[in-house]
């Protein structure tokens, strides 16, 4: 029992980072009416300026967190007033290939730009365990779970009590009736872009001690972020995050509990989740749009 | 003199006309004309011509989007690949075969289109895309795991097959498959899927099964894709995990946005860009080769917003382009623009 209640709450920490992944997408999703598949490439981007100024300048994780933070957020401005902007009018699909677009740039740029080799991230806390009933929990994964379950708390109360926050929703809801309204859905979608890149830096930062930064580090938490979307449905930001943590405690307990599960628990989780998704294509929260003629 | 120009806009002589030049070149290389190595970049890319036509026909007619293109050309490889070496199954029975599973997946992978909108495809066919990969790496027995499938070139009734042959295998494939899916297109196949295109729910009203045209779509896209992986491991002669990965569909999908959406000529020359880009030049220019990436997301964002009909339409746009001036300075004296 406490091995279990162990890896639950270590499959939280993965939650929290998914979380804030997918947060980020459902983000973008709402105010631009694409998935956007830069957006794990963007995370890696940011998270590479991190580790640079950690690693070559040598300053300490939390003054680079803070600059990345910032980087993150004018990188997700620039994509948004260069690119997306200008691609309001094209179909969805054509906007997510746009955003592929997006992703092949970034992609290509980071190797030129910071180097061909993997960077190390530290953790915030390097060592020491924390016991609950019986179960180890490392302080460092303890501090991401409640550091994640933070920024998501501010991010919904931003969303459901401040002006701001309105001014996302009613563009989420009609852009058209929310410039109506006054609401200038542009400032809106430019904010959602800025916010996304550093919740994804976020997720990149949490995530970067368990494998290197690399070029593809991002690839696994970008997938399981859009099927938390998929699984939760689009249209609730809180529908994502019930996602997250549901795709993190099940492959964990895939890994541990099904046979041969460190290989095949992931591929196995994708085929279960896109079995469930044929039967309820609109996801856990989800309703179906009607279509008029 | 009609009759000539008449013929030389027939498309069916047109595409065999492209054939034949195609067929020509192995001789111009060993001639000296030139280099060897520029015919097998032409097979390949010929290759991947066929499998981005699959996924030029799933996106441009039924707005679906599958980033797993590559995957299932992966699996069709990986299948031939096995069957042939393994198996010792003779090349046509094999090729079958391996055309018959990749195509069924991709069908049952294409019941989800049924469900979805266009852009949760896009995720989902992503995810599929992974577990394709994670079979290729860890599948050892199937897929010799990172150190490669090899296969051999093809023997087809006892008559073995060279590099040279291969390739002139490929070619006449090529412009079979651009013939069948210009007579498909023309057909009554290309009318319910441009009634889908216009407007699905009007296509539904008038009679038109849209459930089953997009299903006909994803499985033409797959089978497509995986005649391209079967052309692939026989003239490459191995294939490793990594080839199949996002970034082979990115290619695809940069090819059709560039070359132009819904055209036979266009995936043939959004191809050329992107493969022959890449190889013949890019890989001469060692600055430009490392930006190669940052190159081809740039064609596709400024070909997506700027020139959505992409390269294809460049000709005629030229000859409107001068039509319209010469017709303005023609009609300068005259105000009123009766020309548009």
């Amino acid at each position: 029992m406490a091995n279990f209640l162990g890896i639950v709450l270590r499959s939280l920490e993965y939650g929290s980072i998914y979380a804030l992944a997918a947060l980020s997408v459902i983000l973008v999703f709402r105010t631009s009416y694409t998935t956007n598949f830069a957006q794990g490439m963007l995370g890696m981007f940011s998270t590479f300026f991190v580790a640079t100024l950690i690693s070559k300048q040598g300053l300490p994780l939390g003054v680079a967190l803070a600059l990345g933070l910032i980087f993150a957020l004018l990188i997700g401005f620039l994509v948004d007033v260069t690119v997306i902007r200008r691609a309001a009018k094209l179909s969805p699909v054509g906007k997510q290939i746009v955003t592929l677009g997006v992703m092949s740039i970034v992609l290509g740029l980071t190797p030129n730009i910071f180097g061909v080799y993997d960077l190390n991230m530290p953790k915030f806390i390097p060592q020491g365990n924390v016991h609950i009933a019986g179960a180890q929990l490392s302080y460092n994964a303890l501090l991401n779970i409640v550091f994640g379950l933070v920024v998501m708390g501010i991010l919904f109360y931003v969303l459901q009590k401040t002006k701001a926050g309105l001014a996302v929703r009613t563009t989420a809801e009609n852009p058209t009736v929310a410039r109506l309204m006054g609401v200038s859905t542009k400032k809106v979608t430019m904010l959602a872009w800025g916010i996304a890149g550093a919740l994804s830096l976020l997720a990149g930062v949490m995530a970067a001690p368990f494998s290197a930064v690399s070029t593809t580090f991002m690839n696994d938490i970008q997938i399981t972020a859009f099927l938390a979307c998929l699984l939760g449905g689009f249209m609730t930001f809180y529908g994502a995050v019930a996602g997250a943590y549901i795709i993190a405690i099940a492959s964990n307990l895939l890994q541990v509990y099904l046979p041969g599960g460190t290989v095949w628990g992931k591929p196995i989780l994708y085929m279960l989740i896109i079995a469930f998704l044929f039967f309820k294509p609109y996801g856990l929260f989800g309703k179906k749009v009607v279509k008029k003629v | 003199m009609k009759e000539q120009k008449n013929l030389l806009k027939n498309p069916y002589f047109q595409f065999i006309f492209l054939g034949l030049v195609l067929l020509l070149l192995p001789t111009m290389a060993q001639a000296g004309l030139i280099k060897a190595g520029t015919v097998t970049v032409v097979g390949t890319t010929l290759i991947y011509t066929i499998a981005a036509l699959g996924l030029n026909i799933l996106l441009g007619y039924s707005g679906l989007i599958s980033l797993g293109t590559a995957a299932f050309m992966g699996l069709a490889a990986y299948c031939s690949a096995y069957f042939t070496e393994k198996l010792e199954w003779p090349f046509l029975l094999s090729v079958l075969v391996s055309l018959l599973i990749p195509t069924a997946l991709g069908t049952i992978v294409g019941l989800l289109s049924l469900r979805f909108e266009g852009i949760y495809l896009g995720i989902a066919t992503l995810a599929v895309g992974e577990i394709f990969l994670e079979i290729f790496r860890q599948l050892d027995g199937f897929t010799n795991g990172t150190s490669g499938a090899k296969a051999k070139y093809p023997v087809i009734f006892g008559v073995e097959f060279d590099r040279i042959m291969m390739y002139y295998l490929i070619v006449g494939v090529t412009i079979v498959v651009f013939i069948l899916a210009y007579q498909l297109l023309k057909g009554r196949l290309g009318r319910a899927f441009n009634a889908m295109r216009g407007s699905e729910p009007a296509a539904l009203a008038m009679g038109i099964s849209v459930y089953r045209y997009r299903l006909i779509a994803f499985a033409t896209a797959t089978f497509l894709a995986s005649l391209a992986g079967i052309l692939y491991v026989h003239y490459i002669r191995i294939s490793y995990p990594t080839t199949w990965g996002l970034s082979l569909s990115l290619d695809f999908l940069a090819m059709i946005v560039i070359g132009g959406l819904r055209s036979i000529p266009g995936t043939l020359i959004g191809s050329f860009v992107i493969f022959g880009m890449s190889e013949l030049v890019l890989k001469q220019i060692p600055f430009l080769e490392n930006y190669s990436l940052v190159i081809k997301g740039v064609l596709i964002i400024v070909f997506l917003l700027y020139y959505p009909h992409g390269l294809v339409h460049i000709w005629t746009d030229i000859k409107n382009f001068f039509h319209k001036r010469q017709a303005k300075a023609a009609s300068k004296p005259v105000k009123e623009d009766s020309h548009e």
